[in-house]
């Protein structure tokens, strides 16, 4: 079992929350009249400092931290660097937009954060994928923090949403946790039939307790009461966001390497 | 290619000794619980029998080596005189990414300097005419310095039982395999 990263979880899960919300403006923007200017600033304010403290966590994942800025300067091959790019440049485009706000909303300027928002999560699915961990080098990291992103994005967004749009974003919300459970159920079985690497991830996260209570706090609960009460309780972004803090810590620690059955039968 | 250094790993000498591990541990002083030369007992489903075989490793000095390619830093570079890739310490951040995405487990992470660390080849000695120290120790000569480019790997393999297989990142590394010990019988005698 590896670390579980517990700045990188927080950086990740954080920022997708963010990434979400911003995305979830952004499609609800295109379905009729948006609520006040400031109820939409006050989304966007979450989202900014949601996004902020994310990559406060992130920068204690370091041995050094003051050398965080150098952490650009792999450009032309190193993923990390580019999501350090991007999660900068949506981070960049966000507060932008809060402060346009005071004035007027730009349509414009949220489509183009949630596509800055989309790329930077493409880059931390390449960052989250290299060839040390055969079960997670493909496009796995990448929707897996997709299905975090629309998650949270209306789980929490829901809040900031008018009456006549809430349908919109519940629904978004509950294809969300129907694709996101069949992912989170089908994913670890495929690798019990792949190498052995991918065989002793899909094992270890099987037997994890956080993969169980990961599904049924952050997947099932959530699609329960959505189900049943056919609208999204204010509440209900808690038990999401757990979930996701502990699919995350999941991924980061239950997933096997490579050089740890050296000697042994790939 | 040109000149691309690389261990020959020969498991048939190979007595699993450590002498390889402890030399470098001689001569770099590493940290408690940072080993940059490991020695790896083969799993009984590969060689099932009562000898033992092991596989001496450290950084298999990649020719597209993803430690280089993930470091955000540009902590790693490759020397074009040899194919040695050569962690510049004084560079790294200790972000933990060329540790985590190396599939050899060859960088380390070291708790008091909060930063990365592998196996240099001894680059050092190297330009001083010297052997590194693992090669310069090992009492059966069963892990030698080899330049790809003259070597002649007839009979060698690159990716051995019990050895991941990553061709994108072609590691430098050759292995002579165990030969199977010969059952005596007594009707044999």
């Amino acid at each position: 079992m590896n670390s579980y990263e517990t700045p990188l979880v927080l950086f990740t899960v954080l920022s997708q929350l963010s990434v979400g919300m911003v995305a979830v403006s952004a499609v609800r923007s295109f379905a009729g009249p948006e609520p006040p200017r400031k109820q939409i600033r006050s989304e966007w304010l979450v989202a900014g400092v949601a996004l902020l403290v994310g990559m406060i966590a992130s920068v204690f994942h370091l041995g050094h931290p003051a050398g965080m800025i150098r952490a650009l300067a792999h450009l032309e091959s190193a993923w990390l660097s580019r999501e350090a790019l991007s999660v900068g440049v949506f981070l960049g485009l966000v507060v932008v937009g809060i402060v346009l706000m005071r004035q007027k909303t730009n349509r414009g300027l949220i489509v183009l954060t949630a596509l800055a928002g989309l790329l930077a999560l493409f880059s931390m699915g390449m960052t989250y994928s290299p060839p040390s961990f055969p079960a997670i080098n493909n496009v796995l990291p990448f929707v897996f923090f997709l299905v975090t992103a629309a998650l949270l994005g209306t789980s929490v967004g829901t809040l900031f949403a008018p009456e006549e749009k809430k349908p919109l974003v519940n629904g978004i919300f509950a294809v969300s946790l129907i694709v996101g459970l069949v992912i989170y159920l089908i994913v670890p079985c495929i690798w019990l039939s792949g190498g052995e690497i991918m065989r002793q991830t899909g094992q270890a996260w099987i037997a994890s307790p956080l993969y169980w209570a990961r599904i049924v706090v952050g997947l099932v609960l959530p699609l329960a009461v959505l189900w049943k009460m056919k609208t999204t309780p204010a509440w209900l972004w808690v038990a999401v966001l757990a979930g996701e803090l502990m699919g995350r810590a999941l991924f980061f620690a239950n997933t096997v390497h490579t050089a740890t059955i050296m000697g042994g039968v790939y | 290619m040109g000149k691309q250094l690389a261990f020959y790993v020969d498991s048939d000498k190979c007595m699993g000794c450590f002498t390889c591990a402890m030399a470098c541990k001689n001569q770099y002083h590493q940290e408690k619980g940072v080993v940059w030369r490991k020695i790896y007992p083969l799993a009984e489903a590969i060689y099932p029998h009562q000898e033992r075989a092991w596989y001496s490793l450290a950084c298999n000095h990649c020719e597209n080596p993803t430690c280089l390619e993930v470091c955000p830093v540009k902590a790693y570079f490759k020397r074009d005189e040899d194919g040695i890739v050569v962690h510049e310490q004084e560079k790294c951040i200790g972000c933990g990414n060329c540790i985590r995405s190396c599939p050899y487990g060859a960088p380390q992470y070291n708790p008091s300097l909060k930063k990365a660390e592998k196996c240099s080849f001894c680059w050092q000695r190297i330009d001083a005419g010297l052997a590194p120290a693992c090669v310069l120790s090992c009492p059966v000569d069963a892990i030698q310095m080899v330049d790809l480019d003259q070597f002649d790997a007839t009979g060698l393999v690159q990716y051995a039982p019990g050895f991941p297989k990553f061709p994108a990142l072609n590691p430098s590394v050759r292995f002579r395999l165990p030969k199977q010990p010969v059952v005596v019988r007594r009707e044999d005698t």
